[in-house]
């Protein structure tokens, strides 16, 4: 038996399904049919590819797949820290627009962007933010009127 | 009829109703590009704004700026990794990994193609087709409708790979996608389904955050951790020359481009259906075209038919959803649902007015097809040189601006931070598919078809019992979904065959 990290995602999909399961147990028949339907099997082909991945040995071919393959040829450790440092960035835009809203958290998130993690000169960092921050005004806001929330913080101090 | 036909272009080239073509097709441009903003939401935006146009100009105005959507949502899919539009996603799969293989040029110069070839036999098929289209839309009811997109499922799930593991991870992406999409309230009694307490999730998940992020995020963090531009250290080359090699690809592979709209065409009349499903049953169609195994691996890497397949459908679709929206007032996808609001608000009602007494209002709409893809095409053809070169910027520089599209456009699904989280979630659980091999275009169209396929299963059931599965048409696709399930079983058999013999 070799468990890998992989198997992990089985492991989450059989969870996700025996949610599924047993949350439909509360609900009325008519409510209960489709979700039921589709989670038994989605268990029971999560579970067959877990003992698959446990069991079977290595999965000698497994054909050719319509997805995005990422690359390899950066080294694993880089990668990991590279993956990470991205998934921070974006974490913190999210937190961003929620503590003050679009129109500050586009401008700010941009220029640290580029400037802390693209290392590019403060000058082409503050032009390049300039130019996001019109395509932001002109086009959601202007043309598209596209409503943005403000943020916590001018919620906060009633603003 | 051919009066009708000549006076419907007349209409459309009457300068003001060419006018607001024109500023149509320049919305659509803008929005086909962004991320998350989809055409159908503009056309809502826009309607206010017709109250004092004439019918001609109206739908000159709308359907120019929504065929042009589909067309330019190609681009952002092909130079970035993200859908441009909802109905684009499928041109991501093969047109992206093209791009980074420094053949942005060739990919655009394709989908730009097949996407105009799709258009224009998708308005000749409307054309032809309002007076005798009416038996098949009613010959079909929720019991084929449904078999319909199990079909459209069994078809994307068949591209997971050959071998039974990896036609088990397509079957449980698949099912996942179906499961997330009951999540709300169930629409016959009420009942709220895995909301957590939450009430952002009482309407259920929206797909624009989950399909950008599912696409999306994790072709940015394949970019950061490349640390290269999108097409890495590949040199530039000639991209006009490549833009002129995907234009002939486009004719090299004629008899596929022509199938995948005629597919587009086809589940674009079927009420319900729409882009999102058209797309992936021709890039489906497209790779099960492949003469053997090795064709077929070609697939998801870069292979030019990927592009044409789904650029072709998601274009032949808008003529084959006009036909029942036109005729029968039943829209044939979200888009045309807000349509059918034009015709109100233009005083006309859809039907068979508009099949006598409004006939050439009617061909005005095939006209603005017509000329708003060629002139779309021409356009983008002009600055496509231009747009290639962005896959030449190193991606510390992109990043941050895709990233700001993704989260905007994300967030003009409901106007909530919370969108752009789901977003976030599907975005990491995008980038732990790909990681570990489980294909994310079943999810997506799983997602995709949910509640039309919970609607459809509770009607038949309602209706008929179980005795809709012996409907013949019924059993004709199941047998065409079994086929297409053991498809890849016997093309591996054949594959294996033939090695056989060579080997002897």
């Amino acid at each position: 038996m070799q468990f890998k990290l992989r198997s992990l995602f089985s492991l989450l999909l059989m969870a996700v399904a025996a949610y599924a399961i047993i949350s439909a147990q509360h609900w009325s028949f008519k409510a209960a049919l489709f979700p039921l339907a589709i989670a038994i099997p989605l268990f029971v082909l999560a579970g067959t590819q877990l003992i698959l991945e446990l069991f079977g040995g290595q999965e000698i071919t497994s054909g050719p797949t319509v997805e995005l393959e990422f690359s390899s040829d950066v080294d694993p450790a880089v990668a990991r820290k590279r993956v990470a440092a991205i998934l921070a960035w974006i974490a913190g835009f999210i937190l961003l627009v929620f503590l003050v809203g679009f129109p500050i958290a586009v401008p700010v998130f941009i220029f640290s962007f580029l400037s802390l993690q693209s290392r590019v000169g403060w000058r082409l960092s503050f032009a390049l933010t300039a130019i996001a921050w019109a395509i932001f005004y002109f086009l959601f806001q202007w043309l598209l009127n596209v409503q943005f929330e403000a943020g916590a913080i001018q919620s906060w101090i009633g603003l | 009829m051919f009066d009708a036909l000549i006076d419907g272009l007349v209409l459309v080239l009457q300068w003001k109703a060419f006018s607001l073509m024109m500023i149509g097709m320049g919305l659509g441009f803008i929005v086909g590009l962004l991320p998350g903003i989809g055409g159908a939401a503009t056309l809502a935006m826009m309607l206010p704004f017709i109250f004092k146009m004439s019918p001609a100009e109206a739908f000159a105005f709308l359907l120019g700026m929504h065929a042009v959507a589909a067309t330019t949502g190609d681009i952002t899919s092909i130079l970035f990794g993200v859908p441009g539009e909802a109905i684009s996603a499928a041109t991501v799969v093969d047109g992206y990994p093209m791009a980074k293989n420094g053949e942005a040029g060739r990919a655009l110069g394709a989908a730009l193609m097949s996407s105009l070839v799709g258009a224009l036999i998708g308005a000749l098929v409307l054309a032809l087709a309002i007076p005798i289209v009416r038996p098949l839309v009613l010959s079909f009811g929720s019991p084929e409708l449904l078999m319909l997109a199990v079909m459209g499922i069994a078809c994307i799930t068949s591209l997971s790979g050959l071998g039974a593991r990896s036609q088990i991870r397509g079957f449980a992406m698949g099912l996942l996608g179906l499961l997330l999409s009951t999540i709300g309230q169930e629409r016959q009694s009420g009942s709220l389904r895995f909301d957590m307490g939450m009430m952002y999730l009482w309407d259920g998940l929206d797909l624009v955050p989950v399909l950008v992020g599912i696409f999306a995020i994790p072709e940015i963090i394949d970019l950061a951790v490349r640390g290269t531009a999108i097409a890495g250290e590949k040199q530039p080359g000639n991209l006009q020359a490549g833009v002129m090699e995907g234009i002939k690809d486009t004719f090299r592979h004629f008899w596929l481009v022509v199938r995948c709209s005629a597919i587009g065409v086809f589940i674009g009349i079927l009420p319900g259906a729409g882009g999102g499903v058209a797309q992936w049953v021709a890039y489906a169609h497209a790779v099960q075209s492949a003469k053997d195994t090795k064709d077929r691996e070609r697939f998801g890497k870069g292979d030019i038919r990927g592009v044409l397949g789904p650029g072709a459908a998601n274009n032949s679709k808008e003529g084959g959803e006009l036909i029942p929206t036109v005729a029968f007032g039943v829209p044939g996808g979200g888009a045309m649902g807000i349509l059918l609001g034009g015709f109100l608000i233009m005083g006309l009602t859809p039907g068979p007015d508009m099949l006598t007494k409004h006939l050439p209002i009617t061909f005005s709409m095939v006209w603005t097809l017509v000329i708003a893809n060629i002139i779309t095409v021409v356009l983008c053809l002009a600055v496509l040189n231009h747009l290639a070169k962005v896959t030449y910027i190193r991606g510390g520089l992109i990043i941050p601006f895709v990233l700001f599209l993704v989260f905007v456009g994300s967030y003009t699904a409901n106007g909530q931070v919370a969108d752009l989280v789901v977003t976030f979630i599907f975005g990491s659980l995008g980038y732990l598919m790909v990681l570990f091999g489980w294909p994310r275009p079943p999810f997506v169209l799983g997602f995709v078809l949910g509640k039309l396929v919970e609607t459809y299963l509770f009607i038949s059931v309602t209706r008929y019992g179980f005795s809709w599965l012996t409907h013949p048409m019924v059993l004709v696709l199941i047998f065409l979904i079994g086929l297409v399930i053991a498809y890849p079983f016997i093309q591996e058999r054949r594959s294996k065959n033939r090695e056989n013999m060579g080997a002897v």
